[in-house]
């Protein structure tokens, strides 16, 4: 239903993004050869899943790559970058605060909705949990082993290193073996409460994209799969464990498959708000552009100075017809009377 | 089906803004508030064109671009274009709140929100229009300066003609929602020309004696 309004939608592959994709590639095959100590500790019942993560990794570098030379994305990045070196202690003390606000507690959500800052928050903490006992399993990176001949004490290795042990039966033993499940039901709460809201809302039917039903199914269906494993394992004896397994490994590979194309490579775009706080702040110590009409200042000098760089790469030209300076130095205030005067003018003035 | 709607998809019903009609009344601002896709957030603007002149009001909602400025200035790629030519606000997990949108639009239509940090606009009543009711502002605009209709209804009711060609310094911007001219050969409105004060200062003439 939706188009994306791109004029330079290429049907061949971007070379430097294949390049970058395919680094990205190396790079997680060596981190998982060197952690799991020459593959030792990599457990081949996991191959699926290193195949769903090496998908993901070249997918999610591969867009991104596209994505930060649009010319917008390239001169937020270059501006973010710039405006963070300006000050580079003040703002790398900022940066904690920015990262828990803006990144981890979201606080922007919870102005918007309380449901679905609390949905987004159920999603996002299970989504981080499940991701760091995931990815390191499945590249070898983590283990345990049996403490000396204790059979019911374990001990953590990251990679080779030894880290802390704990008695299986213990609370720390049970959390760390039920870490999964902890985190689906996270997301499982946090999905519901998305989807009560997706079911019931007009307004948020209406303008529904289809990504957003199957960014939910996907996170719903990884899991109850996942769920459905402790389950079996519990209360039925093993019982369809295989199959269970299979039917498991088969919704995460698609899951990690799909996040370099769904609505979840939001989880990529949007540390790119820290570069706008950065930019923003830069910009407001800054010079205001003074509008063509009114004369009042209505914005930072320098992004409009960096968006009448931008426009022409993108095709616009908003320079002025007798050549002297730009409509796009009038303020927004100005620009829709402008355009009400000039309306009016067509029909024999208002009234 | 909505039994109450009012247009199909064949009756193809177009949105027609005609800010010389606006008396300033507000209840486009208030019913915007109605919308189902921002309830509590009027998107649409009233401008005052010269507070210190006159009364006269112009509302200002998104013409819907056919190349969309505010979505090619986009960084986070959070502004999307529906087959039928929509442009939505800002994809909620996207939107860095920049306000690249907010300062390229020609129009000046987006408005950022600081409060979420995020820009939202107009999108034309989508859970209205495409139930083939009309957007909430055009529903309610006692003099017909919002209007949403088909162009067939159009002609048997009012007069000038449908534009949706605008020249902002060289640039052409032709939209999906028209405005209305008198005369078509005129070509695209000019919005950096045409600047005459062209409102009514004594619409009765009562300042000059009432005759």
């Amino acid at each position: 239903m939706f188009m994306i309004p791109h004029r330079h939608d290429a049907a061949a592959l971007d070379r430097r993004g294949v390049a970058w994709g395919l680094v990205g590639v190396a790079v997680t095959l060596a981190i998982t050869f060197v952690g799991s100590d020459g593959l030792l500790w990599f457990d081949a019942a996991l191959i699926g899943y290193l195949f769903g993560i090496i998908f993901m990794v070249f997918g999610v570098i591969y867009r991104y790559s596209v994505w930060v030379r649009r010319p917008s994305t390239a001169m937020l990045n270059r501006r973010g970058w710039d405006a963070f070196r300006q000050r580079k202690a003040r703002n790398a003390a900022a940066l904690p605060s920015l990262v828990a606000t803006q990144l981890l507690a979201q606080g922007f959500i919870r102005r918007r909705s309380r449901a679905r800052w609390l949905a987004h928050q159920l999603v996002f903490w299970g989504c981080i949990l499940a991701g760091l006992i995931t990815f390191p399993l499945t590249m070898g990176l983590l283990h345990f082993e049996s403490v000396g001949q204790q059979g019911d004490r374990y001990q953590v290795f990251v990679s080779r290193v030894g880290t802390m042990s704990f008695d299986a039966d213990s609370v720390l033993g049970w959390t760390i073996y039920h870490g999964l499940d902890i985190a689906a039901v996270l997301v499982l709460a946090g999905v519901f409460i998305f989807l009560r809201r997706r079911l019931r809302d007009p307004g948020a039917l209406a303008v529904e994209r289809s990504g957003d039903f199957l960014a939910l199914a996907g996170l719903f269906a990884v899991s109850v799969t996942g769920l459905f494993l402790t389950v079996s394992s519990i209360w039925l004896e093993g019982r369809f464990y295989a199959a269970l397994n299979t039917l498991h490994a088969l919704t995460v590979i698609l899951g990690l498959m799909y996040i370099p194309f769904g609505k979840l490579f939001h989880i990529f775009q949007r540390p790119g708000n820290l570069g706008v706080a950065y930019y923003k702040r830069a910009n407001a110590e800054g010079p205001a552009a003074v509008c063509r009409r009114c004369g009042d200042g209505f914005a930072s000098a320098q992004q409009i100075a960096d968006l009448q760089a931008i426009l022409p790469q993108l095709g616009f030209d908003y320079d002025a017809a007798d050549g002297v300076g730009s409509y796009q130095d009038t303020c927004p205030k100005c620009r829709r009377a402008q355009l009400a005067l000039a309306q009016s003018a067509r029909v024999g003035g208002f009234g | 089906m909505n039994v109450d709607a009012r247009y199909g998809i064949d009756d193809a019903p177009v949105f027609v803004i005609d800010q010389s009609r606006c008396i300033g009344c507000e209840a486009c601002v208030q019913a915007c508030m109605e919308c189902g896709t921002h309830r509590g957030q009027s998107l649409i603007h009233l401008e005052r064109i010269d507070r210190a002149a006159t009364t006269q009001t112009a509302p200002m909602v998104c013409m819907h671009c056919e190349d969309p400025t505010c979505a090619q200035v986009c960084p986070a790629d959070a502004i999307k274009q529906t087959e039928g030519g929509i442009v939505q606000s800002a994809l909620k997990p996207r939107c860095i709140g920049c306000s690249n949108c907010v300062l390229a639009c020609p129009f000046g239509v987006p408005k950022y929100m600081a409060e979420i940090d995020q820009m939202m606009k107009c999108d034309m009543c989508t859970d209205r229009t495409s139930e083939g009711l009309k957007p909430m502002c055009a529903s309610v605009c006692p003099s017909e300066a919002l209007w949403y209709g088909t162009i067939d209804e159009f002609r048997e009711n009012r007069t000038g003609s449908l534009l949706r060609d605008f020249m902002f310094g060289r640039q052409e911007v032709r939209t999906k929602v028209y405005t209305v001219v008198d005369e078509l050969a005129a070509g695209p409105i000019d919005v950096m020309r045409g600047q005459a004060a062209s409102w009514l200062d004594d619409p009765f003439a009562l300042e000059s004696g009432g005759t």
